[in-house]
């Protein structure tokens, strides 16, 4: 009885949970645009919806899950039940998307302060953080799919809400097209999902002793206790989940919507693309988890070790501070997707919380670079980009809290020791390496990988905070006597990167600053086998990495720190390739957006020269019908009537002329019938 | 020796050549010319068959009551393009056309 009363409470705050940003949303929508109440409503309703989160975080994590449902409809004798699944890992989830969400809201009221649609932008906001709740609540794949497809549209007003941007409205698109593409594999999954088993309840699917896990692949056939099919359709629905998560979670092929998507105000950066979006995908996987066989969760490793080493080279190069952070961003979630793939699930989802906390924390000081950088170029109406990090430099002296907070965050990124990045990078480094081991030679490159991109981690990381807040001022250079007025900014700013600091060290994650396998959120979450530390990979990796990464970071540092110094050559093929971001960008618009424009106007040219021109065609004829026709009409029917008339009228001149009035006609007439009258009597 | 067809012939040509006067004359006194014409080529005609007549002198008797009848109408005739002339200070029938109605 109190376990039931005790789930009942829970269902009540997830709910109220998750309804109140929407309410908020709503409130919003109604205020005038510009109205400054906006940014409360939807703070107050984000605080609630953490406090919420936290209570239910508390009732449910290692405790019971809390599992309810209720009948939504039914088809024949299929019933379709809708209801809330709370379990560790979407309690989690709950938590770590409303923690994430408060500080950015906080820091929003304040960023977008001149913004001329200050309520708008608090009404995607909450609409998003809705969405995103809801993701991580819902219980069944439908209203998964719903929820993902909400996110993927929330997403796109945030990433579009300067629309009077041509580039920021190129991103959106393009968000949401490649977010089209994940969401068409999603669904191509649930659909194949539920012929499988028929049902679309994630519990009966992906629990312990699921469906699913009941299921085996044998001999080309997929059994399961609810039928069986060819076991072709579950590496089609597996591929189907990884499109949905390349897609959202920006891995190898989907991932160029991310660095563009950062045309978006740098407080929709830091929430949904650090920590909320980008992240649903790698929820998602540790939703379906247990679907992957042995081989898929190898791709999945691949493509997560390439995504991971392409995006960080590329990060190495780029000069737009919101870039270098948004490929830090995808080389992270190429880290969580690898995870997942060696079976570092539960590290994947500690990395997934951590980088959460410490890729906000970076993208909010970054938003704080740029809006003191923009005030200087208003100020002084230059002609800069204000977030390019090559004029800037020596800012660590005006915004010395901004400075410490990017420090605490860029170590952590890195993975050094005390920081929450370490335990949960180190952990999936060490677990990669355990994989490896009992597999051919081959599978040694993708933790070697993992390992060779986390030193060039350290290397950007050091290269950007070096660039931004060492030496001095570079723009001082160009534009010698500019005025500046740098600072820290208002509490809005300190409070959230203060709180985020905080949760990026150790201590909020293990009592143990260096072993990741004590940390609480790590056990929390179906720890992997790997848990023992029996061989030399658990000692030898984490003092390999960060030693090896001090020595870069230190590289890094003098080589940036210089203003002269030494410099990499800015020509070679490996720049370039990097610089242009792998150039896969421009294949895709040579092999793709072309082609599918070509197709475009082609179809255009069809409907215009083809379809239109039938009509046309068709127009002509009914036209020249009517011609005829109208002519006709004028010409014999009318014309007929004329004759008629015509005939009347000249029997009536002729007959008038006898009556005209004129003595000498009517002598005349009456001459003229008489002589008639006689030739008639002579001829007759 | 002067025949019945010969009186015929002038009889015909007066009575066309009055006939004719009193179609295409624009002048009311024309006109009236053209009506003694053709009572002349009338009278012309009573005289020549009273030749042929039982009762003596007949034709010529009834020939000058035709002119006293026909100095008579012309009189009236007169008095009507006189009364005309006042009232439309034109004689040319083309312009009268008041009897239309």
């Amino acid at each position: 009885m109190e376990g039931f009363l005790h789930s009942i409470q829970i269902l009540n705050y997830t709910v109220a949970a998750v309804t109140l940003p929407l309410l908020a949303a709503l409130i919003n929508f109604c205020l005038p645009v510009k109205s400054k109440a906006a940014g409360w409503v939807s703070t107050t309703a984000i605080l609630l919806s953490c406090v919420l989160s936290a209570k239910v975080f508390v009732g449910v994590w290692n405790i019971q899950p809390v599992h309810a449902q209720h009948i939504w409809f039914t088809i024949g004798k299929t019933e379709v039940f809708a209801g809330m699944l709370l379990n560790n890992l979407s309690a989690f989830m709950l938590l770590l998307v409303s923690l994430i969400a408060l500080p950015v809201h906080i820091y929003s009221t304040a960023y977008m302060k001149h913004d001329e649609r200050y309520a708008r932008y608090f009404t995607y906001l909450s609409f998003f953080c809705f969405s995103m709740l809801a993701l991580v609540v819902v219980d069944s794949l439908v209203l998964f799919y719903a929820a993902w497809e909400l996110v993927g549209f929330s997403s796109y007003l945030l990433i579009g809400f300067w629309f009077t941007k041509d580039k920021a409205v190129q991103a959106n698109k393009k968000a949401f097209i490649m977010n089209r593409i994940g969401d068409i594999g999603l669904l191509t999954a649930i659909i194949i999902l539920f012929a499988q088993y028929h049902t679309f309840d994630i519990d009966q699917l992906f629990a312990e002793k699921g469906l699913i896990a009941q299921s085996v692949i044998n001999n080309g056939l997929w059994v399961a206790p609810t039928g069986q099919l060819p076991a072709l359709w579950q590496y089609i629905a597996c591929g189907g989940i990884f499109l949905a998560v390349a897609a959202k979670s920006a891995q190898f092929p989907l991932h160029t919507w991310l660095p563009d998507a950062m045309e978006g105000p740098t407080s929709v950066s830091a929430l949904i693309h650090a920590a909320t979006m980008v992240a649903a995908g790698v929820f998602l996987l540790g939703r379906v988890y247990p679907m992957f066989t042995e081989t898929e969760l190898t791709v999945l490793a691949v493509i997560g070790c390439l995504t991971a080493f392409m995006a960080a080279t590329i990060a190495l190069t780029q000069n737009d501070l919101k870039r270098i952070l948004a490929y830090s961003t995808i080389s992270q979630l190429g880290f969580m997707i690898l995870a997942m793939g060696v079976g570092a699930y539960a590290s994947s989802l500690f990395h997934l919380a951590t980088h959460a906390f410490f890729k906000c924390l970076l993208f909010l000081v970054a938003g704080i670079v740029i809006h003191q950088m923009q005030h200087v170029k208003e100020d002084n109406n230059l002609d800069i980009d204000p977030q390019d990090i090559s004029v800037m430099g020596g800012l660590r002296k005006k915004m010395p809290l901004t400075f410490i907070i990017a420090i605490v965050g860029g170590l952590a990124l890195v993975g050094l020791p005390l920081t929450s990045g370490y335990l949960s990078k180190d952990g999936i480094l060490i677990q990669a390496f355990e994989w490896s081991e009992s597999r051919a030679g081959w599978f040694k490159i993708i933790p070697v990988m993992a390992l060779l991109t986390s030193w060039l981690t350290a290397f950007y990381v050091a290269r950007l905070i070096v660039k931004v807040f060492f030496g001095e001022l570079r723009l001082l250079k160009n534009y010698p006597d500019i005025k500046l007025h740098i600072n820290d900014g208002g509490w809005q700013y300190k409070v959230p990167l203060t709180l985020l600091a905080i949760c990026c060290l150790f201590p909020l994650f293990s009592l143990h600053p260096l072993l990741y396998e004590q940390a609480w959120l790590f056990n929390g979450l179906k720890p992997s086998n790997f848990l023992v530390r029996e061989n030399i990979y658990h000692t030898i990796i984490p003092a390999g990495v960060n030693i090896l990464s001090l020595f870069v970071l230190y590289a890094a540092y003098a080589i940036y720190i210089k203003p002269n110094g030494f410099s990499f050559p800015q020509s070679g093929f490996f720049y370039r390739l990097s610089y242009n971001q792998w150039y896969i960008d421009d294949i895709y618009k040579r092999i793709i957006v072309k082609p599918v424009l070509w197709f475009g106007s082609a179809c255009f040219w069809v409907d215009r020269k083809v379809i239109d021109g039938l009509l046309h065609w068709l127009t002509r004829i009914s036209g020249f019908i009517a011609t005829l026709s109208a002519w006709t009409d004028r010409h014999i029917v009318d014309g007929f009537l004329h004759l008629m008339a015509a005939i009347v009228q000249s029997i009536g001149n002729f007959a008038r002329k006898f009556q005209s009035g004129k003595v000498q006609y009517y002598l005349f007439s009456m001459l003229v019938i008489v002589l008639a009258l006689f030739i008639l009597k002579i001829l007759i | 020796m002067i025949t019945l067809t010969d009186f015929m012939v002038v009889s015909v040509a007066l009575f066309c050549i009055g006939l004719y006067m009193i179609i295409s004359k624009h002048n009311a006194i024309q006109i009236l010319i053209g009506i003694e014409l053709i009572l002349n080529a009338a009278i012309l005609n009573l005289v020549a068959f009273g030749k042929y007549d039982k009762a003596n002198n007949s034709g010529q008797i009834f020939a000058l009551f035709a002119i006293v009848l026909a100095a008579a109408t012309t009189a009236v005739a007169l008095a009507i393009v006189l009364n005309v002339y006042r009232r439309y200070k034109t004689i040319d029938p083309n312009d009268i056309n008041k009897l239309r109605d």
